[in-house]
């Protein structure tokens, strides 16, 4: 019995023999060496990398850092050779590339390689067009920004040739610009004209769409205010018309329809009224109202900030020198009237009249009225006004009168 | 009359019925009316909740803003910038939890899709890929004259990564690049448009001689070209144990403590910070004041420091990196010139952390840390606090020194420290040692004022004949310990309050005579 023991032992022994064997084999480092690996790959089109390594067993992965993705992939040894296919996804993004071989017992081995835009794809391109309204003159430019890609949205290698076209009215230019950092950029400057500019770009066999960029006339210029009334009376009735000149740029552009110019009106008080008006075909038209009362207007009118005119002098000529008024019913009616104009003629409805009632030289009430038919009538209540005596000044189209002091008695 | 009869019974129940239907219908309306005014929150659509400070904070420096078109404003540039590395965190971010959120913010309709083919390929493939970029390094080439685009090329973008499939750490790899990127001004956010990898190139340090004072010959560590043996001692005032830098600091105390120190015949202190008390990322200028303040007066009484860094810190994920990157940038580069700095030990312990936070981690992050501190302080040395002899070979080639804690039997003394000092050829300081002088209930009276004393005696017997650089725990008794330190259970803390050579009444104990050795 103990004679077999050997026999049993053995077999034990070789199996243990065995695994530490192959553990062994297991620890020995896989090297692995590049079999296919480009310099550079084109953009879209299929990837693959391959390893040799002399161990029929051993396996690695890849880690791959990109533009946009970091990916693993994992790969099957395959009679010592071990490849590693690209998702297309990936394949599609232009950049450097750096790849990591991961394997558990070897020293990872690293590297790069490119991958470049594909030119037989489709050209794409993405144009920017800004600032997209710009002033006349020379000093002004709007920028055109073209990036021209492939068809697999990956920038085109710098140098690419790009024609950026502008066209104003019969002016059309075409200049050639070469990329880099992506992009080709021109400056297209704004002409002394106002109007519409289009520009549009063009890489290789593809071209964009147009895109309008506006060239506004730039800031007003002086320019200067005339009037226009039917006559010269202050009759708070009829109508002045301030029309100015043509308002321009420093090119002779007019300026856009709706700009605001502001009339300043100061009178002899020096009160200042004001008025607006927007231009249309570079020209604003304000009107103001007659004064009801003879007075000298100042007017000058400004673009805000930009330009202003000359002033201009309105001279109004009072409307009558004197009017009659009449006591009647116990001298408790006062009728003002009739106001007659400067032709004889019943002044327009609703020309102010104010009564200012005295008594002992103190002011009791200030009455008002608006003409109708030439009159103005004033009644005097008995219940309210019941002092004896009365005396009145009346005002109407800048004439004051005074009338004599009137008696009154109580009727009951 | 019966009280209990069937009629009596369908009233209770028809009673408690209609209370109970009345609750549930007014509980129902309620919940319908809550929910009918819940919703989004309108502040959401401004996107304020969104800031990079307390995010992502990689080193940017711009190191070119000359271009041909127009030139960029510093807000605007402020803007891209921030926008940009709001780009890489939520790209980062994609990549290791395989999600989409925030990457629309960030992209345009465009390139977004190239980023959702990684995530469905990587989630398909059970990939993570938790990565963070260290620094940037951009140069302005174009912005254009509407504002509305730029493009910039970002030099040798140091990115960190660590790779993971089906939940297996595969590696963890640092790669260099540059990207040419260029982004658009959409709705108020700059978005990335083309973004292409490139080689990075080489380009030129900048070259700033250093001026240290303390430097490393083999196993010396040097004073001005001369031999420095650190005899040291570990720094806390009496009343802020672990909080040095608090509420109570006060300057005449650290005074009298360093005249105190520098009269026991000791020439060096090790302070701590803490990473939350400096103010994370955003270090507050009134703490440096005061590490100002205790710098100046350890200068003053020719007293040197070791400055501990990240103290109660142990995040070191790798989306946290770059804020304690910032944080020690800031706090390294402000005292780069400082004379009483012998040098920084970047944290106190980490092994402690392996088993919890992950070894790899830990490791990459003081690593990582180590070449932040160089690059922003060339004058001082750098060390780690590793907690036993064991662990203090890891990083050993990168660091200027090695310090090691230790609690063991004092008869493996000289065993552990010459073992280190053989194995890795640099200085080895002994940075923390000691005993609590307390016997009580809850170490069975085990340690006494006088064992203690016995204790240091012979330790100092053992530095004096080996010239070995010591740093004791610690000079104060301390009447308050936090829980952090030791932990909550009195037994733990009891000891921790008694490792000081004076009492917390100001009283020298025996050991104090034994504080250093002449």
């Amino acid at each position: 019995m103990i004679k077999k023991i050997p026999y049993y032992i053995l077999p034990i022994m070789a199996f243990f023999l065995f695994v530490f064997a192959k553990i062994k084999t297991d620890e020995k480092a896989a090297t692995f060496s590049i079999q296919n690996i480009a310099k550079t790959y084109t953009a879209g089109n299929a990837i693959s990398i391959s390893f040799t390594t002399e161990s029929k067993t051993a396996t690695a992965d890849l880690y791959l850092i990109h533009s946009y993705s970091k990916i693993i992939i994992n790969a099957k040894n395959e009679n010592g050779k071990l490849t590693f296919k690209l998702p297309l996804f990936f394949t599609e993004k232009t950049g450097s590339v750096s790849w990591h071989l991961l394997s558990k017992n070897s020293k990872a081995s690293t590297g790069t390689f490119k991958i470049i835009p594909n030119n037989t794809t489709t050209t794409k391109i993405e144009s920017y067009l800004g600032p997209r309204t710009i002033l006349t003159g020379k000093q002004n430019f709007t920028m055109m920004v073209v990036v021209p890609t492939d068809g697999l949205d990956n920038p085109k290698e710098d140098n690419t040739a790009v024609i950026i076209k502008d066209q104003f009215q019969e002016d059309i230019t075409s200049e050639q610009k070469n990329t880099t950092n992506f992009i080709a950029w021109k400056n297209i400057y704004s002409r002394v004209k106002s109007g519409k500019m289009l520009v549009s770009s063009q890489c290789e066999q593809t071209t964009t769409k147009e895109i309008e960029t506006d060239i506004y006339p730039s800031i007003a210029t002086n320019f200067s205010i005339t009037y226009e009334r039917n006559h010269d009376f202050a009759d708070g009735n009829q109508i002045t018309k301030l029309t100015t000149s043509k308002i321009t740029d420093q090119f002779g552009n007019l300026v856009s329809d709706g700009t605001l110019v502001a009339f300043y009106i100061t009178t002899t008080t020096n009160m200042v009224l004001k008025t607006y008006a927007a231009t249309i075909n570079g020209i604003a038209i304000a009107q103001i109202l007659h004064p009801d009362h003879g007075d000298t207007y100042n007017i000058k009118a400004f673009v805000t900030g930009m330009a202003e005119s000359q002033p201009i002098k309105i001279s109004y000529q009072p409307l009558i020198k004197s009017f009659p008024y009449t006591f009647s019913k116990e001298n408790r009616e006062i009728t003002v009237g009739p106001l007659k104009s400067f032709m004889n003629q019943i002044v327009p409805n609703g020309i102010k009249v104010v009564l200012e009632i005295y008594h002992n030289n103190q002011l009791v009430e200030t009455l008002q009225l608006d003409s109708y038919d030439g009159l103005a009538k004033f009644y005097l209540s008995p219940s309210f006004y019941k002092e004896k005596e009365y005396q009145f000044l009346i005002h109407t189209l800048g004439i004051t009168q005074k009338t004599e002091i009137k008696k009154y008695e109580n009727h009951k | 009359m019966k009280i209990i009869n069937n009629r009596n019974i369908n009233r209770l129940v028809l009673i408690i019925l209609f209370f109970m239907i009345s609750t549930l219908t007014l509980l129902g309306m309620s919940r319908i009316l809550e929910f009918l005014n819940s919703g989004a929150d309108r502040s959401s659509m401004l996107h304020l909740e969104l800031t990079t400070e307390d995010a992502y904070l990689p080193k940017v420096v711009w190191r070119d803003l000359e271009n041909p078109a127009r030139e960029i404003e510093q807000n605007t540039l402020h803007k891209i910038e921030k926008d940009y590395l709001f780009s890489w965190y939520v790209k980062n971010n994609a990549l290791e939890k395989n999600t989409t959120k925030g990457i629309e913010d960030f992209y345009t309709q465009n390139t977004r899709k190239n980023l959702y083919r990684t995530i469905a390929y990587n989630k398909g493939h059970k990939i993570s890929i938790e990565s963070t970029t260290i620094k940037h390094f951009p140069e302005l080439e174009f912005y254009s004259e509407d504002g509305q685009q730029v493009v910039f090329t970002d030099k040798n973008v140091v990115e960190f990564q660590k790779i993971s499939q089906n939940d297996q750490l595969l590696t963890s790899i640092q790669d260099t690049a540059t990207y040419k990127v260029m982004m658009l001004l959409e709705d108020g956010f700059w978005r990335v448009r083309h973004m292409v990898k490139m080689d990075a190139e080489p380009f030129q340090k900048d070259t700033v001689q250093p001026t240290p004072i303390y430097t490393v010959s083999n196993n010396q560590i040097l004073q001005n070209k001369t031999s420095y043996t650190i005899k040291g001692i570990n720094y806390y005032p009496k009343n802020s144990a672990w909080d040095t830098f608090g509420e109570l600091f006060n300057k005449d105390t650290i005074a009298k403590d360093f005249d105190i120190i520098k009269k026991a015949n000791l020439n060096t202190i090790r302070v701590f910070i803490q990473y939350e008390d400096f103010g994370k990322a955003k270090v507050k200028l009134e703490k440096l004041a005061k590490l100002k303040v205790l710098l100046d007066l350890a200068e003053a009484k020719k007293l040197a420091v070791i400055v501990t860094l990240f103290d109660f810190y142990s995040d070191y994920t790798i989306p946290s990196w770059t804020l304690t990157h910032r944080h020690a940038e800031h706090i390294v580069s402000e005292f780069k010139n400082h004379k009483a700095i012998l040098g920084w030990d970047i944290k106190n312990e980490p092994n402690l952390d392996f088993e919890n936070r992950n070894k790899e981690n830990v490791l990459n992050w003081l690593d990582h840390m180590i070449t932040v501190i160089k690059e922003n302080d060339p004058n001082h040395l750098i060390t780690i606090g590793w907690s036993n002899s064991v662990e203090a070979t890891n990083l050993a080639n990168k660091l200027d020194f090695i310090s090691y804690h230790f609690y063991n039997d004092m008869i493996h003394l000289e065993y552990e420290t010459n073992g280190l000092l053989k194995n890795t050829n640099k200085p080895v300081v002994i940075e923390e040692f000691g005993v609590p002088s307390y016997g009580g209930v809850w170490n069975f009276w085990e340690g006494s004022p006088k064992e203690q004393a016995a204790y240091h005696k012979k330790m100092q017997t053992y530095f004096k004949k080996n010239n070995y650089s010591f740093m004791s725990w610690t000079l104060y008794d301390f009447p308050h310990v936090p829980d952090q330190v030791a932990g909550k259970w009195p037994w733990q803390k009891m000891r921790q309050k008694k490792f000081g050579f004076i009492d917390e009444h100001g009283n020298n104990k025996p050991a104090f005579q034994y504080i250093s050795n002449k």
